[in-house]
């Protein structure tokens, strides 16, 4: 999720379609599917999406959906999916589950009421990944022939250390703000709305409140991030002139005789997360559309106009060359 | 320095062949020659543009660069008569454009050259088959597969000796076969490569009808389009990349 009040200090601007054209996205893979998820199940109804044997596949739905938008605009995803769940972040996972068991009791209770729309917010909120969602995800891929690599850890810090240390990938993908303090010099947003997505500049994050690196990480721990609350009273600029004052976390807490607790992993998260280099990824994507489309609406019952019309652009816009595969 | 007169239709060709495929473009200004290449944003379509300073009433430039918003030049290119001559004057300390016509001045503001897409390299290619073809011709062939069909389909085939066009449609298809007599030539080698009509409509937009138009394919290679402007002053070549048919 990562914390949203990073905003307030990124580097951030919208950056045209057309400047990204040809560019290898690194897409954090949870991030990404959840919004398809939750927006599909949020606007069609359940049986489009339900096999005989009651399994939902939401995912193949908004993934069919989702993905024209990347090869319409001549961007390579490449999708980062997460490894092991990182231990500190059992809280946050905790609390998350706990709401979601709450949601899924107001949305027994506006069930039995009959309030559809309330009905249908809830349904969108209550979604999780299930393994079956994992697995027919990235058969889905591997049929279109998208680049999968799996991370040892967080798909996102994956993605930043990706988008830092390859040459072949040229930015990070992903609305998480979290982005920013792995280090990803160039993060795209919003690739799942809308309009032309946001640039979120690490180096110029930096320049413009003149932080190092390992500030940058120490303001984020002040506000908060997945695996700490954050200390009372600390948004962003407070954090920016306590750090700015004090020079770093321990310095800041120090002098205002706070803790945090196990701070110096939680910078580590950040600063060196679990990666890995051992992945390899082809960007010259040729997908089986006709198998694609087989997968999803004969194995998976998936109703074939909800996925008709994003299998077409896909097919359209995978098969037209660019003029610099002759250069 | 840039000073120089032309009479409206040139210009208006000129900055038509480039606007079908971009909003903005860079223009080099050279002592003999203004020059302009552009490929669009999905380095699908891509021009390359020579107009000689013979084209020009007068002409006098040093090898400048300026970057212009073709719409926005288009429409004041458009308020001239078809023969009536326009001038343009590079400010260099303002990075405007100054264009009269007829006694209207307009002030164009330039764009930063930085700002724009750069400027592609050439696809270097040496493409099998050769077809001079009338602009009428090419006009013909897009405009009846446009009505059944996104694709377009242009190949030789070296054993009738023909230059064929397919375009098929859900129901209905258009078939084109043109032998060599009814061609200005044609120089067969293997070639079948499909395109986007919507580049390729484009394209023909900005060929005149009376344009002897070279054409160089390949087998899925990108074609080459090549044509005369402004009383054969002027040389237009298109770049256009196949769709590759998928399986």
């Amino acid at each position: 999720m990562g914390n949203a009040d990073l905003r307030q200090l990124a580097a951030i601007e919208e950056t045209p379609f057309a400047d990204l054209e040809g560019s290898v996205v690194a897409v954090d893979a949870h991030n990404w599917l959840y919004k398809y998820l939750t927006t599909t199940v949020q606007w069609t109804g359940a049986d489009v999406y339900t096999t005989s044997d009651g399994t939902e596949v939401a995912n193949l739905v908004g993934a069919v959906q989702g993905l024209p938008k990347f090869f319409e605009h001549g961007l390579t995803p490449v999708f980062v999916w997460d490894g092991g769940v990182t231990e500190l972040k059992d809280d946050e996972i905790a609390d998350r589950r706990e709401q979601r068991e709450r949601y899924e009791e107001q949305l027994d209770d506006a069930r039995e009421a009959g309030d559809a729309a309330e009905a249908a917010r809830l349904d969108a909120r209550t979604q999780r990944l299930t393994p079956t969602i994992h697995e027919t995800t990235r058969e889905l891929f591997d049929l279109l022939d998208i680049p999968q690599v799996e991370a040892p850890a967080e798909g996102e810090a994956q993605a930043a250390y990706m988008t830092r240390t390859d040459d072949a990938v040229d930015y990070a993908g992903s609305d998480d703000y979290d982005c920013l303090l792995l280090g990803s010099p160039v993060t795209l947003r919003q690739l799942t709305s809308s309009g032309h997505p946001e640039l979120m500049d690490f180096d110029a994050t930096l320049a413009e409140h003149d932080l190092t690196w390992e500030q940058l990480v120490d303001v984020g721990i002040l506000c908060g991030t997945d695996f700490n609350p954050g200390i009372d009273g600390f948004g962003p600029t407070t954090a920016l002139d306590a750090i700015g004052e004090h020079g770093d976390l321990w310095d800041v807490l120090a002098a205002e005789g706070e803790h945090v607790a196990h701070g110096d992993r939680i910078r580590e998260l950040f600063l060196n997360p679990d990666v890995t280099d051992d992945y390899v990824i082809d960007p010259d994507v040729s997908p089986a559309i006709d198998a694609a489309r087989a997968f999803v609406t004969d194995e998976w019952e998936v109703d074939a106009d909800a996925v008709a019309r994003g299998f077409e652009r896909i097919d359209a816009a995978a098969a037209q060359t660019g003029l610099d595969r002759w250069t | 320095m840039f000073k120089a007169i032309v009479s409206a239709d040139t210009l208006q060709e000129t900055l038509d062949s480039v606007s079908v495929l971009v909003d903005e473009c860079k223009i080099h200004l050279d002592d003999d020659t203004l020059s302009i290449r552009a490929v669009d944003p999905a380095s699908v379509g891509m021009v390359d543009l020579d107009l000689a300073a013979t084209a020009f009433e007068s002409y006098e430039a040093d090898g400048g660069l300026i970057g212009v918003n073709l719409s926005r030049l288009e429409d004041i290119a458009g308020m001239a008569d078809a023969g009536q001559l326009i001038q343009l004057e590079l400010d260099e300390e303002t990075r405007k454009l100054h264009i009269q016509i007829d006694g209207l001045e307009y002030t164009l503001a330039l764009i930063d050259p930085d700002s724009i897409r750069q400027e592609p390299d050439i696809p270097d290619l040496d493409l099998p088959a050769h077809v001079a073809i009338e602009g009428r011709d090419i006009d013909r062939a897009v405009t009846a597969a446009d009505m059944v069909s996104d694709h377009i389909a242009l190949g030789v085939d070296t054993g009738d000796d023909l230059f064929y066009v397919n375009a098929e449609g859900d129901t209905d298809d258009v078939h084109l076969e043109l032998a060599p007599d009814q061609l200005i030539d044609l120089d067969a080698g293997d070639a079948h490569s499909l395109f986007s009509l919507d580049y390729l409509k484009d394209m023909n937009k900005a060929i005149p009808t009376t344009a002897e138009v070279e054409l160089e394919l390949g087998d899925e290679f990108p074609i080459k389009l090549h044509f005369d402007i402004a009383d054969a002053q002027g040389h237009v070549t298109y770049m256009l990349a196949p769709r590759i048919q998928s399986n």
